[in-house]
């Protein structure tokens, strides 16, 4: 199929915004000034927390809502006041929306037939879609008499039988379980690579928004805040927000002492620590927020000059240790792959905290 | 359901779809529409006689004489029927009034005589109908009574609230039952009203149509009452046990007329109907059909029945210019003073 | 100031369907209602309330005003009472299946009953000369015309919508709040006073209301036993117009009907409706185990319902008996010459009354679920105006919609008296907000994204519309359709207005034959209705199981003749 699928294309929205009317807090954004461009076969992720306007956004692409300011232009051709029905959209849905009076095959074929596609044609096509998501032999059940990952793979043939040029979807896999979620992700991005459709996914899943994405676009309160691929946001978190929501981290507060190219001297809770970092924009004296990995802190035995903290907390877990330490600065999450044997801190007791000089990100105390 | 409703309906759907409906009944000539006053069950019979005489098809729908009258004036500018068949002439008188029937004279016109007729031809009589007393047999036997023989003997308090009769507002029995009351009380208006209003204390309802309170009379729901003699024979023949006697101060008798109405739409045809119902043809068939109408026509014999029951009884005409003059404001005063 | 975002694109289908609606609503509801308020406001080009003054000051009309509402409050009291009576006993007095089924029949009987039904057998057993007051007790000179007579059949007729309101709210009450508050040590009666009756209290409003607008509007019954020292407006707005050709006249009397009806109408609605604590599903299955109620209690409950039931049947089987007998009261013997007179006499009726009500049934179901589709999904600004301009037909009774529609429609321009049209347009807009009311409520279960993954596979609304909405909500659509038609079968309180020679109605028949003191035809004609009725009823909602678990037409919401 992917041989007659056409030319990918891209998605450009250009200063989007919604507005609702809220009954006490007037009209409100559910997406403000969204500006993004989408490259073609690219598969970009909305992530962010609940009511972020990821949704939105999504919807706004697909024609259910109509942007109360900006452009949308799907490929070269500006689509902000086309019907949903003529966008060339596939959409898979958080609750899959399969047709509950039709079997499996009429929901597949249902785009089909409403293009007028000629009988053999529907058959064959149908066919070889479910034939794709493993569905074959399913086409005179009807929805409710299939699993949940089994729907959801209906509701993806559906979408992708059309051959849209765009595929959207909104929270595919909430509804699944943790192992089946983990395999269906990774057959949508097979699907979608395969197919070669451009594919904008929406999920409050960074995990998962890792797993399958080109690029995320991390949204908070109708922004977008940072976008890249995963380990530009994983790594280079833009603000406490972004560094928070990607991964685990602890943020500890410091002060710039000094800052010189490449090399940049902070003091946390009374141990000093030199940083391989550009500095650019922090001065002496500056408050800011260490990103720190917890995987990136190591432990040894308590010494003077050294950043000290308490075993406040401790898990194994085989493969690993968690710490819980607390340090003048605050609390600390500590993560000690492949603990030697007999080599753990117990409660209680005092240690020192090593902290990496490369790789830490440092954020001004304002960008939150 | 028979075969010929199911097929009757399909076409009527397929017409209203069609959207011919309106212009379908009136193109055809061979079809006439009536409002006939006549129960049913005696206009049916009587204009199925003229359908096999004459070929034409008569759709008819029955109504009261108020609201016959009431739809032929609302429908004036565009009738929906081409005849008012049947009902008590000061009806007719009414609708002279207001306008709204063409007149003309048929074949039998000279023949009858002159309270039969409306002088210019806007309604002619079919029959003569005058009104009796009835009562329940067994009530009476119960009561120790006699039939009444007076208008008198109605206000005796042993009918109190068991008399039933035609409420004035609907019916032309009502009507014809007040022009005789002023009668027989010398057209004193305040004499009559006191009467009647002394009458009210036994009615125990004023029924929408001039028969309504037969059944109840027959079936000894109500004692007596006020009726027209087809509406009070009719009820003796079914087999209910009931007595009719006429008040020896006399009572009125009401014409039966029919009329072409003006503008319409199947005017021969209407002509045609009151041709045979002014004559011998229709009349001279009451006695087949077992309505008890005096004909009106003078060549046609009361049925020997009908004559016995008469043979005694006081009967006048109610006088056509007296009802014509006061037929709206007595209704008036009947409805603000005896109904409450 | 920037517009707030709309929901969808806009789609041409849906805006279009609107329009039509709109444009529907404004030529069959608002129109003649204009027609007729101008008829009561405007003397000679004149704006003014002489006319209202005039008609009102009428001592006997302004008896009438007093008795219609006296009459629709004793029925509203007296028919929650017994339609509380009959829920609580379904609910919680943990009847047999057999006997369950056997109290529905009997309270589904009055409400799909052409009119008059009850008011003839009533007349039949409480008369001078009645089965039951004459020769059963003995009772001398009884009248029954006047307000018990009429009381008391509009009771019978009506309190099945109490019932029907009233028993899902006492089922959802549910056993588990009873055994709590037992368990809290609270006596029965007690029990009942702090629990069941607070809470059935919005939905003892609720009936209240329902049966005052039913009894305000209802034309047939007193037209039967109101007699003359008991007039109601109904009625006397009729008189006025078929009697003494006061056009005028009847459309103020039927004005003064109009204020009532709005005030329950607007009562009902916005403030019963936010009250009621359980939602009516208008299905509940006699699932009550007997916790709420003594066993002597019990007995009596069920032994007052039965009885009622049973005396319901009566009248109905005294229908039936005076339809296959020669004359009823003087000659028994059986025959079967009335049915033979309806089968030919009452042909045209029959014929006529069917294809009216088989037209007015599919177009009502369409226009029910389109109103209700247009209501639920539509984003525009006077949606909620659209669904009250809907209900408005319904809401008022039959006299001043069929006045209103008397006077609008009988000349030109829009001369559309006498035509099957104006009947069939009475019925839907009239009948269809059951249908509506339910596609709505079947559309807030449906999820919107349904729609709009139709929408993105290329379908347009009205595509969507047809190929997935439709038949989701098809349950709504028989429901609405079914009560189109039994309306179209047994009204006659607007359409009376209505008929000419070339449509009329069995209803209006029964009527003439009831003043034609041809009993026997009215019984029977009454039967045969019933009887297609019921059929029809049974077809609908065994339709309804089928496509949907459990549902049934909400008969409930359909009173008023
Ligand atoms: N139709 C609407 N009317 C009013 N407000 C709305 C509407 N739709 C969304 N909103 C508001 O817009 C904001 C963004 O909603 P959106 O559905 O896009 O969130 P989301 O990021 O998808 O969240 P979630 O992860 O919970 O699905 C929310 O505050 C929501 O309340
Ligand atoms: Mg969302």
């Amino acid at each position: 199929m992917a041989a007659d699928a056409g030319a990918p294309v891209g998605i450009r929205l250009e200063g989007v915004s919604a507005q609702f009317r809220h009954r006490v807090k007037g009209l409100v954004y559910a997406a403000r000034d969204v500006t993004l461009a989408i490259a073609p076969g690219e598969l970009l992720t909305l992530l962010g927390p609940s009511g972020c306007g990821k949704t939105t956004t999504l919807r706004m692409i697909a024609g259910f809502q109509e942007p109360s300011a900006g452009r949308i232009l799907i490929g070269e051709r500006d689509v902000t006041r086309v019907m949903a029905s003529d966008r060339d959209i596939g959409f898979v849905f958080q609750s899959y929306a399969l047709f509950p009076h039709l079997s499996i095959f009429e929901n597949v074929a249902y785009g089909l037939r409403v293009r007028k596609e000629a009988a053999a044609g529907i058959a064959r096509r149908v066919g070889a879609v479910l034939d794709l998501v493993g569905l074959a032999g399913y086409e005179r059940q009807l929805p409710s008499q299939l699993s949940g990952g089994e729907q959801q793979r209906v509701a993806l043939a559906r979408a992708i039988v059309i051959r849209p040029r765009v595929l959207l979807f909104d929270e595919p896999l909430s509804n699944l379980d943790a192992k089946l979620r983990v395999q269906m992700r990774s057959e949508i991005r097979e699907l979608q690579k395969r197919l070669g459709i451009t594919a904008v996914y929406v999920t409050h899943d960074q995990e998962e928004a890792m797993a399958i994405s080109d690029r995320i676009a991390v949204m908070s309160r109708g922004e977008i805040v940072q976008l890249g691929d995963a380990e530009t946001l994983y790594r280079r978190p833009a603000s406490t927000f972004v560094a928070e929501f990607i991964g685990r981290s602890n943020l500890l507060a410091a002060t710039v002492e000094s800052v010189a190219p490449g090399a940049v001297g902070v003091s946390v809770a009374g141990a000093r620590l030199l940083l391989e970092a550009p500095g650019d924009g922090l001065g002496q004296g500056m408050a800011v927020r260490l990103v720190v990995r917890p995987e990136a802190v190591t432990l040894a035995a308590e010494r003077p000059g050294a950043l000290a903290a308490t075993v406040r907390g401790r898990t194994y877990l085989g493969e690993k240790v968690e710490y819980e330490l607390e340090t003048a600065g605050g609390r600390l999450q500590a993560v000690i792959f492949d603990p030697p044997e007999g080599g753990t801190f117990p409660p209680g007791c005092r240690v020192a905290v090593q902290l990496p000089t490369r790789g830490l990100q440092i954020l001004p105390e304002t960008a939150s | 359901m028979n075969d010929t409703l199911a097929t009757g309906a399909i076409r009527r759907i397929a017409a209203v779809l069609a959207l011919s409906v309106a212009g379908a009944a009136a193109a055809d000539a061979q079809t006439l529409n009536a409002y006939s006053i006549w129960p049913e069950n005696w206009a049916r019979p009587m204009l199925q006689e003229f359908e096999a005489a004459s070929g034409i098809k008569v759709n008819f729908l029955r109504f009261s004489s108020g609201e016959a009258l009431a739809r032929v004036i609302a429908e004036k500018n565009n009738p929906r029927v081409d005849v008012l068949f049947g009902g008590p002439v000061e009806t007719f008188a009414a609708g002279v009034k207001e306008g709204v029937f063409e007149p003309y004279k048929p074949p039998s016109f000279a023949a009858l005589p002159a309270r039969f007729r409306e002088a210019n031809g806007q309604w002619v009589a079919i029959a003569d109908d005058p009104l009796v007393f009835m009562t329940n047999a067994k009530f009476l036997k119960e009561h120790g009574l006699k039939a009444p023989a007076s208008w008198d003997d109605l206000l005796n308090p042993a009918y109190r609230n068991m008399l039933q009769m035609a409420d004035a507002r609907t019916s032309g029995t009502a009507v014809t039952r007040i022009f005789s009351v002023m009668e027989v009380n010398g057209r004193d208006e305040e004499k009559g009203f006191a009467y009647m209003k002394k009458l009210r204390q036994n009615v125990q309802l004023y029924t929408k149509s001039g028969g309504g309170g037969t059944l109840p009379v027959g079936l000894g729901q109500a004692a007596g009452g006020i009726f027209f003699i087809v509406d009070a024979l009719d009820t003796k023949a079914k087999g209910y046990d009931v007595e009719i006697s006429f008040p020896r101060e006399g009572i009125g008798t009401a014409a039966e007329g029919i009329a072409l109405l003006k503008g319409a739409k199947n005017p021969d045809a209407g002509r045609k109907l009151i041709d045979w119902a002014t004559s011998p043809a229709m009349q001279s068939l009451f006695a087949k059909h077992k309505i008890n109408f005096v004909p009106a026509h003078p060549d046609v014999k009361t049925e020997p029945s009908l004559a016995a029951v008469l043979k005694d009884a006081k009967i006048f005409p109610i006088d056509d210019a007296y009802a014509q003059d006061n037929r709206k404001k007595f209704v008036a005063r009947w409805i603000a003073e005896v109904l409450p | 100031m920037p517009a707030a975002a709309r929901r969808t694109v806009r789609d041409p289908a849906l805006a279009i369907a609107a329009a039509v609606v709109a444009a529907l609503l404004a030529f069959f509801v608002l129109y003649p209602l204009v027609a007729l308020l101008a008829r009561v406001f405007l003397a000679d080009g004149q704006l003014g309330i002489g006319l209202l003054l005039e008609v009102l000051g009428q001592p006997g009309h302004r008896a009438a005003f007093a008795n219609s509402l006296l009459l629709a409050t004793l029925v509203g009291v007296t028919g929650t009472a017994l339609g509380f009576l009959f829920a609580f006993t379904a609910a919680r007095a943990g009847l047999t299946v057999a006997w369950a089924r056997f109290l529905d029949v009997a309270t589904l009987l009055p409400l799909i009953s052409p009119p008059f039904t009850t008011s003839i057998s009533l007349i039949f057993s409480f008369g001078p000369r009645g089965l039951i007051t004459h020769d059963l007790l003995g009772l001398k000179g009884v009248t029954i015309y006047g307000l018990s007579g009429t009381l008391a059949a509009e009771t019978l007729t009506y309190f099945p919508i109490a019932y029907l309101t009233l028993r899902p709210v006492l089922s959802a009450m549910g056993n588990t709040l009873d055994e709590m508050a037992m368990s809290l040590g609270g006596s029965r009666r007690h029990l009942f006073r702090t629990v069941t009756l607070p809470l059935a209290v919005p939905g003892l409003a609720n009936a209240f209301l329902l049966l005052f607008a039913a009894s305000l509007a209802d034309f047939a019954t007193p037209l039967i036993l109101a007699g003359n020292r008991f007039p109601v407006l109904p009625t006397e707005a009729y008189l006025q117009i078929t009697g003494l050709f006061d056009l005028q006249g009847g459309a103020v009397l039927s004005f003064a009907l109009l204020v009532p009806a709005v005030a329950v109408f607007l009562l009902q609605r916005y403030w019963v409706g936010r009250r009621q604590y359980v939602t009516v599903t208008g299905k509940a299955g006699p699932e009550g185990t007997a916790k709420g109620v003594s066993p002597a209690a019990r007995a009596v409950l069920v032994a007052l319902c039965l009885l009622v039931a049973a005396f319901i049947l009566y009248l109905y089987a005294l229908l039936i008996w005076a339809s296959v007998v020669a004359a009823f009261g003087a000659n028994h013997a059986f025959t079967l010459d009335h049915y033979r007179v309806i089968f030919t006499e009452g042909r045209k009726a029959i014929g006529d009354t069917l294809v009216i009500a088989l037209l007015g049934m599919p177009l009502g179901g369409l226009y029910g679920v389109l109103v209700g589709y247009i209501v639920a999904r539509g984003r525009f600004a006077g949606r909620q105006l659209l669904e009250l301009a809907a209900m408005i037909n319904y809401a008022l009774p039959g006299t001043i919609v069929g006045i209103a529609y008397l006077i609008a429609f009988n000349d030109p321009p829009v001369a559309l008296t006498g035509t099957a049209l104006i009947i069939v347009a009475c019925y839907v807009f009239r009948y269809s907000p059951t249908g509506i009311r339910a596609t709505i409520a079947q559309l807030h279960q449906i999820d919107r994204s349904l729609e709009e993954a139709s929408e993105s596979l290329g379908a347009k609304g009205g595509t969507t519309f047809r190929r997935i909405v439709m038949p989701l909500i098809l349950p709504a659509f028989f429901a609405g359709l079914g009560v189109v038609f039994i309306r179209s079968m047994t009204a006659i309180s607007a359409t009376i207005f209505l008929v000419s020679i070339d449509w009329t109605l069995i209803t209006v028949r029964i009527l003439e034959n009831m003043t034609e003191l041809a009993l026997g035809p009215a019984a029977a004609f009454s039967v045969f209705v019933i009887v297609v009725v019921m059929v029809v009823t049974g077809l609908v909602n065994a339709l309804l199981r089928r496509l949907r678990a459990g549902q049934e037409m909400p008969v409930a919401g359909m009173g008023g003749g």
